[in-house]
């Protein structure tokens, strides 16, 4: 809201105050302060009224023309002059030269083209007036006199203050309840507001009202007034009540509309002023029929949701409640006769109306931000005072009420020492209620500790902790001990997940990735690349902000590709990145789950020219960089699975999908589709990985390892070849190695350890196969195994795996 | 005989220096004490000797013997030498550059929450989670937020469809999906599963509805503190943000807590900060979180009596502080990912 400090004036004395010392004090009280800029004439001694005696043509240029003014001086001075709007006789203000003008510019006596000019004629916003009419500002009605300073005119420039007022406080988005808040915290007396216009209503309207009667039927105004106003005569309001409007930032219309939003600005209550002559019969606040429509004043033609509160005649709706008039019963320059509304309606419904009706007005803004019930009457009658004043009106009869106003003062119970217990400060009672005293409420000592009465112009101040903000702001929160450290919690861990993030994210680093953080919303196409077309309707948005951020992140690899092009492109070597952070899954289940995600990406091989080449990256290396992060979360091995393939952003036959049994984490390695990655602009292939973890993989607890005894006698070692058809996968080999071994021990020893040391195919195996070589390693926890025991062990295994279709042992 | 003992131990030493393999070592040792060898033969001869020159000469003889044994040990290692500088190859040249495989790094946001992990953790604020999508009940409703409350308006909200369920965060009735715009939704979380007393902060992403420019982004990050407990005060509030802040920015940080509005907390304050180590910024007031006491009514929501606890609570914006703490001058640096950017901050 924008305040003008002269304007403040009104309500409170602020001799000695600068419009900056208030910007220094409201925002300690919750009033932030976002600019203070200078409305109206700047001090300009050299700038007065000039008139123009005779002008003509620029001898060498056509938009120019020469001009003899009279400044006062017994000197008609010549000036040049680009403007067009004026005549002979007109009287203009002139910058004579020394003027530094606004923008800093200097006047001088200078030559344009040739022809010499003694000062410059001036436009409003070449004065710092805004934007005006084009060209010179032609002072009129009344013509001030030649030579007169325009600072004489225009009176000191003013300072307008742009508060940022927080929802809570409706009070303060008129200058009166601004004007309470620094009378509070500046121990300031309030200046009383001075009415003519007598207080009270009556119930009914009189035969000489311009409405026959109100009608209340919406629970959202339990509170209307209105009263008739004749013969008025509608034309410009004064100035010194546009200038307010204009230094409020509104633009003044006629009086009877400025004098409404004049009242607004000072009290924070909306007026709405219709001419009477539109209105039929009487006045029914009602909810909208299904059907119904309206033309707001601003030209906008709404269908009405049923039930929405509109201010109606006997035949249709005039007004959208609190919002924005209609139209047809506006105050328009034919006006003779109106009716003045000054309502309540509830804030919800207010709110819910502008939104939905796509408008936002000074009204609805405050209407949802709760107005003072007693506001109603007193803006109603100060209102009437000025149509009175300057705008000829004539009062009929009393003003109507209807319904009642929907709170009052509310009274708090403040417990003992309340406040001191909850900021912590050694506060008395005493003090405290002097400091409410100063926000206008009231307290009385009672038996229990303290009676507030908060008025009802602070809607947001019902219980006893609201009072220790009341408290607070005035008292200053610089005045709030420093409390001491305090110990930890015994038994609190951060979440696993969280421990885990930071430890995953180490090691990656540790091993030279760099970490990446690439925003969550993405484009359809991602997603489609990602999981394809039907997840998109599960992962998209409803209402997207642009068109680039319409669907929530499936994986992290696109970010990751995207960050490894970028990085070629500005010729910074990537090496490898990485990221961790939330992406989102369809399920089964038709649910979207969210999952913990640890991504990496890599060259498969550098691309910086050097001396000696870094390791190269591949396809294995990558799994087990994922079996090292499946293992950080306690996902053990043997549950996990290595599909042969995976889809969407992975190339066909060289990237592997992860699926874990247990606690359904899935991911992926490999070589990203090349197709894609070439079309991004890199050249040679990407390696990458992703591990995706539910949120209920992290919720068991971490068992702390228990130690076991291990055997001190030597093991013995056995190695087994065998020839399988190529397509038979290592995993189905190898498992069948440990099945056999394991059993072969029986449970006599154990099987310590199988692993392949040799993958084989081309000469001396038959077309079509490869062999495998595994080393099985058995130990005796209690004695040294025999030769024989051994032996017997790996004819067990050879026995199970010639078993295997199309398998030979190699000897 | 004394006299070829010397000149075979003198002989030996010579021919020893030409020696370079194992081979030829074998060979010369077989020569000098093999079964034929020239110290063997010499040592035979011992039985011709009479009584008093034996033990003269056998001191000899030993002495030349230990000569001799030491010469091959000594011969051993320098072919062992010869050996193993064969198997390396050329010698090191110590100032050829390293493998050019550069370290990486954490991301400036993760270093910065990392960091302000740290510092509350020394004050017993342990670190708890909670979905990004959100029920509109835990984001807005249980934080005191009704849905008429013009407080709505403050944040634009990102919606999910009405058929979008999420497994993480299962709606209570019709309430909307949203991206939460606050970790504030995480003190919801909290305070329905455990018990006071509690101390946490909830690092996490957050999300509104507004144009990407130099200080908004579509996805930003908070960390939410929440202290629940008997008599917690505005002191403790005060003393928890100094600590912080001084952590965080330097002994001469100092800052002041501004009155100002929260549906969540009552009373609510804006923390400004102002230190003389901040660059362009700096000794001015700076806004850096939002704070206050938790307000009963979200204490109530929770099933807490609000005459039995109360607590404080306090977001602040990961990357505003990021920004402050390394004088970064556009948000959007954080998620471009420019290396040029990123390693900057190792």
């Amino acid at each position: 809201m924008k305040v003008s400090f002269q304007a403040l004036q009104r309500h409170v004395d602020l001799t000695g105050i600068t419009p900056e010392r208030l910007a220094e004090v409201l925002p300690m009280l919750g009033l932030e302060v976002e600019s203070i800029h200078s409305f109206g004439l700047a001090p300009l001694p050299l700038v007065v009224v000039g008139e123009i005696l005779e002008f003509s043509k620029h001898p060498q240029a056509d938009r120019l023309s020469v001009c003899k003014v009279d400044v006062g001086d017994g000197q008609p001075r010549q000036i040049v002059c680009g403007a067009k709007n004026f005549k002979t006789g007109d009287r203009v203000p002139v910058a004579l030269p020394g003027t530094i003008m606004p923008g800093g510019f200097e006047i001088k006596v200078s030559k344009l083209r040739e022809v010499e000019s003694m000062g410059m004629m001036c436009s409003a916003e070449e004065l710092g007036l805004g934007k005006g009419e084009d060209g010179l500002l032609i002072l009129t009605a009344p013509k001030p006199a030649i030579g007169t300073p325009l600072n004489q005119i225009y009176g000191a420039p003013d300072s307008v203050l742009e508060i940022s007022v927080t929802p809570n406080r409706g009070d303060c988005l008129g200058l009166r309840g601004v004007a309470r808040e620094i009378a509070a915290a500046l121990n300031l007396t309030l200046k009383p507001l001075s009415i003519n216009t007598p207080a009270g209503f009556v119930a009914q309207p009189s035969a000489s009202d311009a409405f026959r009667y109100v009608q209340l039927n919406s629970e959202f105004c339990p509170y209307y007034t209105a009263r008739s106003l004749r013969k008025i005569k509608v034309g410009p309001s004064p100035e010194w009540m546009r200038r307010d409007l204009e230094a409020a930032g509104l633009r003044p219309i006629n009086n009877v509309v400025d004098i409404t939003n004049w009242v607004m600005l000072e009290l924070g209550q909306p007026l709405h002023a219709f001419d009477a002559k539109q209105v039929q019969e009487g006045i029914i606040v009602r909810g909208a029929k299904a059907g119904e429509t309206l033309t707001l004043l601003d030209g906008k033609k709404l269908e009405l949701e049923a039930g929405s509160c509109v201010i109606a005649d006997a035949h249709r709706p005039l007004v959208l409640a609190g919002v924005m008039g209609g139209v047809d019963s506006g105050v328009t320059s034919a006006t003779t006769d109106i009716i003045l509304e000054s309502a309540w309606f509830r804030p919800g419904e207010v709110r819910r109306v502008a939104r939905r009706a796509g408008v936002a007005t000074d009204s609805s803004h405050r209407f949802a931000r709760d107005v003072d019930p007693a506001g109603v009457e007193l803006a109603s009658r100060l209102a009437t005072d000025l149509l009175v004043s300057y705008a000829g009106a004539e009062v009929v009869g009393s003003a109507v009420a209807t319904g009642k106003p929907p709170r009052a003062e509310v009274k708090i119970q403040l417990p003992l020492g309340f406040v001191a217990h909850k900021t912590g400060t050694s506060v008395t009672d005493v003090e405290v209620a002097k400091c409410l005293e100063r926000l206008g409420f009231s307290t009385e000592k009672s038996s229990s500790g303290m009676t507030v009465l908060v008025p009802s112009f602070r809607s947001d101040v019902t219980r006893p902790i609201d009072c220790v903000e009341e408290f607070i702001r005035i008292y200053g929160t610089d005045r709030v001990p420093v409390g001491r450290p305090i110990a930890p919690l015994p038994g609190e861990e951060d979440t696993r997940s969280s421990l885990f993030t930071r430890e995953i994210s180490s090691r990656l680093v540790g091993v030279g990735f760099t970490e990446c953080c690439h925003y969550t919303l993405r484009e359809a196409g991602e997603i489609e690349r990602t999981l394809g077309k039907s997840a998109l309707p599960q992962l998209a948005l409803e209402n997207p902000l642009t068109a680039d951020q319409t669907h929530l992140r499936a994986s992290l690899i696109p970010g990751l590709t995207g960050a490894l092009a970028l990085n070629l492109s500005v010729h910074a070597d990537p090496a490898g990145l990485f990221e961790v952070g939330v992406v989102f899954r369809p399920q089964s289940d038709g649910t979207v789950r969210e999952f913990l995600s640890v991504a990496f990406a890599t060259l498969a091989s550098s691309v910086v020219r050097t001396w000696k080449s870094r390791e190269a990256w591949d396809v294995l290396k990558a799994k087990r960089m994922l079996l090292d992060v499946a293992a950080l979360a306690n996902l053990s091995a043997s549950r996990l699975t290595f599909a042969a393939h995976a889809d969407g952003l992975w190339q066909k036959d060289q990237a592997s999908a992860l699926v874990d049994r247990g606690r359904s984490a899935q991911g992926a390695c490999g070589i990203l589709d090349l197709r894609w990655t070439r079309s991004l602009g890199i050249k040679g292939t990407v390696i990458a990985g992703e591990f995706m973890l539910p949120r209920s993989a992290f919720a068991e607890a971490v068992r702390i390892p228990r130690f076991a005894a291990f055997s001190s006698f030597p093991p013995a070692t056995r190695d087994v070849a065998v020839i399988v058809p190529q397509k038979t996968s290592a995993a189905e080999v190898l498992s069948r190695v440990q099945q056999s071994a394991q059993k072969a021990a029986a449970k006599e020893f154990e099987l310590e350890a199988v692993h392949c040391f040799d993958v084989f195919s081309g000469p001396g195996l038959p077309e079509g196969n490869k062999s495998l070589a595994f080393e099985i390693r058995w130990r005796h926890s209690t004695r040294t195994l025999t030769d024989e025991e051994a032996n017997r062990a790996m004819g067990v295994v050879i026995a199970a795996l010639e078993k295997g279709a199309g398998w030979t042992i190699r000897r | 005989m004394q006299q070829s003992l010397a000149q075979l131990v003198a002989q030996a030493h010579q021919e020893a220096q030409v020696i370079k393999t194992r081979a030829e070592m074998e060979a010369f040792k077989a020569r000098i004490v093999g079964p034929n060898g020239s110290l063997t033969a010499l040592m035979k001869n011992m039985a011709t000797l009479s009584k008093e020159e034996r033990p003269v000469m056998g001191k000899l003889i030993n002495e030349a013997k230990k000569s001799i044994e030491d010469l091959l040990a000594t011969l051993l290692l320098k072919i062992e030498d010869a050996e193993i500088s064969a198997t390396l190859g050329t010698p090191l040249d110590p100032t050829l550059p390293a493998i050019d495989s550069p370290a990486g790094q954490h991301h400036p946001l993760s270093q910065t929450r990392e960091r302000i992990l740290a510092t509350f953790r020394k004050l017993g604020f342990t670190v708890a989670e909670g979905p990004e999508i959100e029920t509109e009940w835990h984001c807005f409703d249980a934080l005191n937020t009704p849905a008429d409350h013009p407080a709505r308006d403050m944040q634009d909200t990102l919606y999910l469809p009405q058929s979008f369920q999420s497994a993480d965060a299962p709606r209570r009735g019709q309430e909307a999906l949203v991206l939460r715009t606050h970790t504030s939704s995480v003190q919801i979380r909290t305070l329905l599963n455990r018990k006071p007393p509690l101390r946490i902060v909830a690092p996490g992403r957050c999300f509104r509805r507004d144009a990407v420019d130099a200080t908004h982004s579509a996805n930003f990050h908070q960390v939410e503190g929440l202290w629940i407990d008997h008599n917690v005060t505005l002191a403790d509030l005060r003393g928890v943000l100094d600590f912080f802040v001084k952590e965080t920015f330097g002994p001469e940080a100092e800052i002041r807590l501004r009155p100002s509005f929260f549906p969540f907390t009552e009373p609510s304050f804006e923390m400004d900060l102002r230190s003389p180590n901040l660059g362009r910024l700096s000794n001015r007031w700076l806004e850096i979180m939002g704070c206050g006491l938790v307000d009963p009514a979200v204490l109530k929501n929770c099933g807490l009596n609000p005459e039995e606890y109360s607590g404080l609570a306090f977001g602040l914006g990961l990357e505003r502080i990021a920004m402050l703490l390394h004088g970064i001058d556009d948000i959007r640096h954080f998620y471009q990912n420019d290396l040029r950017f990123l390693r900057q901050f190792a």
